[in-house]
Formats: structure tokens, sequence, C-alpha cells
């Protein structure tokens, strides 16, 4: 009964997707936070990408929220202003060249991501504002926490580790490695010296310039 | 008075709603329970340094402005701030009006240009809609100059480097303009000395002084009792010059100077109006403690003089020093001003020295984002050397005290 209960458990793994846990580190060895991770499966049928979704990049307290935005590739993306204020969005980035007036109480039409890549969002008026749209040709991504991890549930198979952080010297460009998911847990190490992003924060008399 | 009252708000809510689709308006109205000073404000002709005295007892609107953009293409946009005003009579004008052309470009340098009539952004005290200050309601010394006497309508072009394109900490703006009007600024200085209020002039508007009696002289006989402070005299061009250093927004710094580059041999006699050659240094500094504390100096120093032997001619200073702290929906803001106005010529019949040093404490409670409650008190006291020709002390003291309630949208 036992060893039939083990190899029903096998088999339930073999064949579902399980949580696969990847950590991030620099090169100093130290976890790092706020990397975008994503798995590309070798095979294709290992993964498909959602048909519609519509996530949102919102303008609030002058600032981008979420700072970075993964989506998958087709994705469409919304950018409510959530300030009493005007926010003029764009980018000039390769993946999606862009720009939107957005007035509060003003809403535009989603704008959808067709080309995978890293947008950099600005605003014309608010010069310190910075954002991330990350587009991805997966359905398996995310953003590793403090510790430098993610958690990602794709099937088991040999896949693509693919990795980016807003401190790449060049950010359209992406780490990469081939792995086999389904035993160890997986450790990436960054090739590159991560240069930390310098923040602006900012109040709602900051706007006088 | 109350219908005329009525009747501004109800001016001012129909624009904004008529341009609300179209562009983005902002509003505000403010009324004031004033408890003034007995002495007569400069408003009324009197030597009063606040904009208020005993006779405006009671409730005022103290502002009442509609702060708009309207986009006209892609780079272009139309500026503006309507006020409405009650003292010294009822009015209703632009304070501000100009056109900004500013270009989306992937140059991680910045520029833009305004064209029209506005402020040069030389203070950190007024980054509020339609330059009203969000700490005191009594503006500095230097400020409430600012708002009755400079303005400039010409050309302003500004290059920015944002740190946030070159991921620095340190962000730098350089601003240069050139412009027409504004040749009788300083005529206030001359002969009313510094103040201190929230009472911005709208374009045509002309501000009145006490009748000193060196105007009675035949030196000064064309010079009339008012000053209409952007006008035209000299048909020459002004200009000035700005840069704003900014460490993160942590630390944000700001130098002009501003010539009007004034003929000061020119007179309007029509209007009574002299072009002063009016020049001067400014230097703001904010520096935010904490997110809730921020500590705000600005010094100003500069000359101005009129006649063909400039024969007034005054150096003036001022400085202050505003501490504010917000703790949730409170804020507490305390300044300390000291002015003064230094006589240079030996028109002894004329004497235009004047200082003085005021403080002023405000605690604002903001109910919603819409409703705001304050109190503030305030007292000054000064000395001119030219109010004893016309009967009064040469030092003042002085008190004002108000209740504050502003709505906005």
């Amino acid at each position: 009964m036992f060893k039939l209960f083990i190899t029903a458990l096998f088999i339930f793994m073999g064949c579902k997707s399980y949580a696969a846990t990847i950590t991030i580190h620099d090169q100093n060895q130290q976890p790092l936070a706020n990397a975008v991770v994503w798995l590309t499966a070798t095979d294709h049928t290992l993964q498909t990408l959602p048909v519609s979704s519509l996530f949102t990049m919102t303008q609030k307290d002058r600032q981008f929220t979420p700072h970075v935005l993964v989506v998958p590739q087709n994705a469409q993306v919304e950018f409510p202003n959530a300030d009493s204020i005007m926010h003029h969005v764009y980018s000039f980035s390769n993946a999606k060249s862009f720009e939107l007036k957005l007035y509060r109480e003003q809403p535009q039409a989603p704008i959808r991501f067709e080309q995978t890549g890293v947008v950099e969002l600005g605003c014309n008026i608010h010069d310190w504002m910075l954002g991330y749209i990350v587009v991805v040709d997966s359905p398996f991504y995310g953003i590793t926490n403090t510790q430098g991890q993610i958690a990602l549930t794709p099937q088991h198979g040999e896949y693509e580790l693919n990795v980016w952080h807003e401190g790449f010297s060049d950010i359209s460009q992406t780490e990469s490695k081939t792995i086999a998911l389904g035993s160890a847990a997986v450790v990436y190490q960054i090739k590159q010296v991560i240069v930390p992003r310098i923040t602006i924060g900012v109040d709602e008399f900051d706007d006088y310039e | 008075m109350t219908m005329n009252k009525v009747s501004l708000a109800f001016i001012l809510l129909g624009l904004a709603f008529s341009f609300n689709a179209l562009a983005q308006v902002k509003g505000l109205l403010q009324l004031t329970a004033v408890n003034g000073d007995p002495q007569l404000s400069w408003q009324e002709g009197g030597v009063g340094l606040y904009r208020y005295d005993s006779d405006n007892d009671g409730i005022v609107l103290s502002q009442g402005l509609i702060d708009f953009r309207v986009d006209l293409s892609t780079n272009w946009s139309a500026h503006g701030v309507v006020n409405a005003y009650q003292d010294p009579q009822a009015s209703l004008g632009f304070s501000q009006a100009y056109f900004q052309y500013q270009p989306l470009t992937s140059s991680k340098y910045k520029w833009h240009v305004r064209a029209g009539g506005f402020y040069p952004l030389l203070s950190l005290e007024n980054p509020d809609m339609g330059w009203i200050s969000p700490y005191n309601y009594t503006n500095s010394a230097i400020n409430s100059w600012i708002g009755e006497e400079v303005r400039t309508v010409g050309v302003e072009a500004t290059i920015k480097r944002p740190g946030r394109s070159f991921n620095s900490k340190h962000s730098f703006a350089f601003v240069g303009a050139t412009f027409k009007g504004n040749d009788p600024a300083g005529t206030l200085l001359a002969w009313r000395g510094f103040a201190m209020h929230d009472r911005q002039t709208t374009f045509n508007e002309a501000v009145a002084f006490a009748p000193v009696a060196s105007l009675n002289t035949s030196q000064l006989q064309h010079q009339a009792n008012q000053v209409l402070p952007f006008e035209e005299v000299d048909g020459r061009f002004g200009y000035y010059g700005g840069i704003h250093w900014d460490y993160l927004k942590k630390s944000q710094f700001r130098f002009y100077y501003y010539d009007n580059n004034g003929d000061p041999a020119a007179l309007n006699y029509s209007t009574g109006q002299y072009a002063w050659d009016t020049r001067f240094s400014s230097v703001a500094w904010l520096y935010k403690f904490t997110a809730q504390t921020r500590l705000i100096v600005q010094a100003m120093s500069g000359n101005t003089a009129m006649g063909e032997s400039r024969g007034v001619d005054n150096d003036f200073y001022s400085h202050f020093i505003l501490l504010s702290h917000k703790k949730a929906a409170h804020r507490l803001s305390i300044r300390y001003d000291y002015f003064e106005v230094t006589d240079k010529d030996d028109w002894t019949f004329d004497p235009n020295a004047s200082h003085g040093e005021g403080i002023t404490a405000t605690l604002r409670y903001q109910l919603s984002p819409q409703w705001q409650l304050g109190i503030e008190g305030s007292a000054l006291h000064s000395q001119a050397d030219n109010r004893e020709a016309m009967g009064i002390a040469r030092k003042l003291s002085q008190q004002q005290l108000s209740l504050n309630v502003q709505w906005r949208y």
C-alpha cells in the first residue's frame, strides 16, 4: 500500500507542475532582490502563453507603481493615473515606443506589448519618474524577494532560465542559462556587477520646477 | 460685498466646470476670518504691512483661484491662473498666463520654453497651485514682494539634466529668460518697504501705497501714488538667469540673478510710472530632515533706482527661515523674516530707509483631500523713515490673527 502510494506520488509529480525555487545571487554570492526571472521551455509544448490578460501600471504619488512589471508577450497594460495632476508617460525602448498623456478621470485604452524585451518608462513632466515593463515569452515569471528567491511552477523539463535586473549595465540585455528542472534547487549567479539605481523620493510639493 | 463674493465664486466655478472636459483645471477657494491690526493696510493707503487691518475684521475671500493647463498639441500647452480678490476692491484677473513648449525627446537632457507672463521659479515657498504657499498663509517678505511686483512677460528657456537619466543623485536645471515690462518693480520697496501677505498682483492691476510726503516735491511730482508693477516704460529688455540643483529631492537649491535693465530716466507721464533699474540675487534652499520635517531658507539682496540722476537709489535685503513639520493630517509651519531697505541717494527730502522683522506660525489641518482648516498668528515690527512726515510713528508693531478654511478640487 505504501509502495503504491509512493509510486502514485511520483507519477503525480512527474506530470504535474511543481514549485521550483530559484535563487539569484550577485557576484558577491549575496541574494539579489528585485531580479526579474522567467523560464522559457526548450520544448514549447510545455508552456502556453495566456491568451489575453490585462495588467496595470499605475502612477501614484508621482511614481510608477509597481516599479517593475513583468508581463507575458501580447499582454495589455493599462496606465491609470491616481494622482490629481497630469502625467505624460513615454517610452523610447525598442521593445515598445509610445507616449500617453494621462489625465485623472480620463482613462485611455490599454497598450498591447507585442514584442519581448525591456520597456523603460518615463514621464515628460516629472523627470524623476522611472519604471519598467519586462515583456517575456513565458507564463513562468516573477520577481525575486529580499532573499533573492522566486518560486515558479513549471513542469519538469529543460528550460532557459532568464534573468534581468534594472542594475544591469545595458538594461536591454538579459542573462540566461539552460537548466533542467526537476532535481535540486536552482541557484544562478549574475555575471555582471549590479549598479544600484538611484530612486528619487518625492512629495506633493516637488513638482515646482 | 457679500453679493460680490458670491458672484465671484460662481464665476470661478462656472469657468472651472466648462474647462474641465478639455483640460486639467484645479481650483481653490479660501475664506478667512481675520482679526487685523488697527494700522491701515498699504492696500488702503496706510502704512500697515499686513494685507488686512481692523476694517477687514470678519470673513473675507482671501484666495479664489483657478489654475489651468490646456494641451494644444503633444508639445504645446497653455497655462493660466485666474485670481479673484475682494481686497482692496472686488477684482478678477490673471496672475499668470503663458504657453509652454516641452518637446518629448529621447535625449537624456530635457528642455522646455515658456512664453507669456509668469513667475521666475526662484522661490521654494510657493509650490502649491496658483503660486500659493502650503506652509504659512502669510508669505515671507521676499515672496510677498515677488508676488506683488515681480512678474515677467517674456520668454524663458530651461535645460534640465535630470539625475534619473544619468543614474545620479544630482539633478540640475539651467534657466535663462528675457522679458519686457516689470519696469516699476522696486517702487513699493522705496516708499512702503517690504510687507508680509499673500495678495498677488494680477496683470494690469495697480497697487496703492501710503501718501508719502516726498511725492509732493517737484522732483517726484510725476510719480503716481500707486504702482503698476508690470508696465513697460523704457522699451528695454530685461533678463534673468537661474540654476536649480537638487540632491535627490532631499535638498533643493536655487540661485537666480534678475535684472529688469530699467532705464531710470524713463517715465510714463500718463500713468505716473518710472522705470526702475532693479536687480537682485536670490538664493533659496529646501532641506528635508525627514519626510515630515523640512527647512526652507531664502535670502535676497538687490538694488533699485529711479530718476535721471538716480535720485531714488536703494539697496534692499531680506531673508527668512521656515521650519515645517507634518504629522498625519497636521502641518505646523513657523517662519522668521528679516527685511531692510537702505537709502543710498542724497535726496534727504525722500527718506526710503526701512527695516523690520516678523514671526509667523501656522497650523493646518487636512480634513479631507478637498477641505483644509488652519489658524495663523503673525507679528511684525518695522521702522520706516518716511512715516514721520505723514504724522505716523516711525516704529510700528503689528499683529494679525486668522482662521482659514480652504476648499480645492
